[in-house]
């Protein structure tokens, strides 16, 4: 079932790489709102620099509370992934847009680039000793945990792209149902359950990332 | 439900909560799919078809396990914390 009007059509988008033009739609979004508060960022905030203030801020908070002072030098990449998702996420819900994240494509980049960035920030901080995190408690099992800690790190982004995917493709596949059956009477108070849905699935996203990174970055048991 | 208990949801240790027990029923699947394809991968490259799939879904099975163990271990600690400072 496809979105019935939409706005990369008008742009001559053919419908498979439709999800790459509405993620560009995102990533202007969040420009723009950069953009927009550069220029005339105040010691007291108000109005939209004050929400993102509260963002940014609740969430640096949030990350330094889990992670501890490390956590500030993952937080750049966290509240990217964050902020992306979540403009990705709400596309879905504007009119005559659709979200990127309903296809697998989009989620998946972001989920392997999670995968090889925690190992990555292992790697650097522990050398060759990043893989005591894969031998489990004790010596004596390590050969029986060594691949069954490879085949759950292998897990990790797969439960990523999947979770995102299927939340997101699910929730617009309800819109349509919902609006090719009763316009407006359904769909309006669907909207705000899957404002919430939505802004969940990007926290736990984020919240997941910042779970493995600080497994990554933390002593093995 | 009053409406604070609505908005108790941006409470911060409810939200790590509630995202770990979001993800503990995923994580146990995609250990087992992931076991699975690895599996299926190797014996597609080594053509020895039942071997290799056999023993990484075995594999895949115990890590999905494995990864609700490490969850539910994570979540229980998390409630006990609360107790404790409840008290």
């Amino acid at each position: 079932m496809e979105h019935p009007v939409i706005l990369s059509a008008l742009f001559g988008i053919p419908e498979e790489y439709k999800h790459v033009f509405y993620t560009w739609c995102a990533m202007a979004v969040l420009f723009a709102t950069g953009f927009i508060l550069r220029g005339k960022m105040k010691l007291v905030p108000t109005g939209l620099q004050n929400v993102m203030e509260v963002l940014i801020g609740g969430l640096e908070d949030f990350t330094v509370a889990t992670v501890g002072e490390n956590g500030r030098k993952i937080f750049p990449l966290l509240c990217g992934i964050f902020l992306f998702i979540l403009a990705q996420n709400l596309l879905g819900l504007l009119p005559f847009c659709d979200a990127p994240t309903a296809n697998i494509n989009t989620n998946a980049a972001m989920a392997l680039f999670v995968f090889a960035y925690y190992n990555y920030v292992g790697l650097r901080s522990w050398g060759p000793r990043y893989i005591k995190h894969f031998m489990g408690p004790m010596p004596v099992l390590a050969p029986l945990m060594l691949p069954i800690e490879v085949v759950s790190h292998c897990a990790r982004p797969l439960s990523l792209t999947l979770r995102l995917f299927g939340n997101i493709r699910g929730e617009e596949i309800v819109l349509l149902l919902f609006f090719s059956m009763a316009p407006l009477v359904s769909t309006l108070p669907s909207y705000f359950l899957f404002l919430l849905a939505k802004c969940l699935q990007a926290f736990i996203f984020y919240m997941l990332t910042m779970i493995y990174l600080q497994g990554a970055m933390e002593h093995a048991h | 439900m009053r409406l604070a208990e609505i908005f108790s949801i941006t409470d911060k240790r409810f939200l790590d909560d509630l995202s770990r027990a979001g993800t503990i029923g995923l994580h146990m699947v995609s250990g087992i799919a992931a076991g699975t394809a690895i599996g299926y991968a190797l014996d597609y490259w080594l053509e020895s078809f039942p071997w290799c799939t056999g023993v990484f879904m075995l594999l895949g099975i115990v890590s999905g396990f494995r990864n609700v163990y490490v969850d539910t271990k994570k979540l229980v600690a998390n409630q006990q914390k609360e107790t404790v400072e409840r008290k």
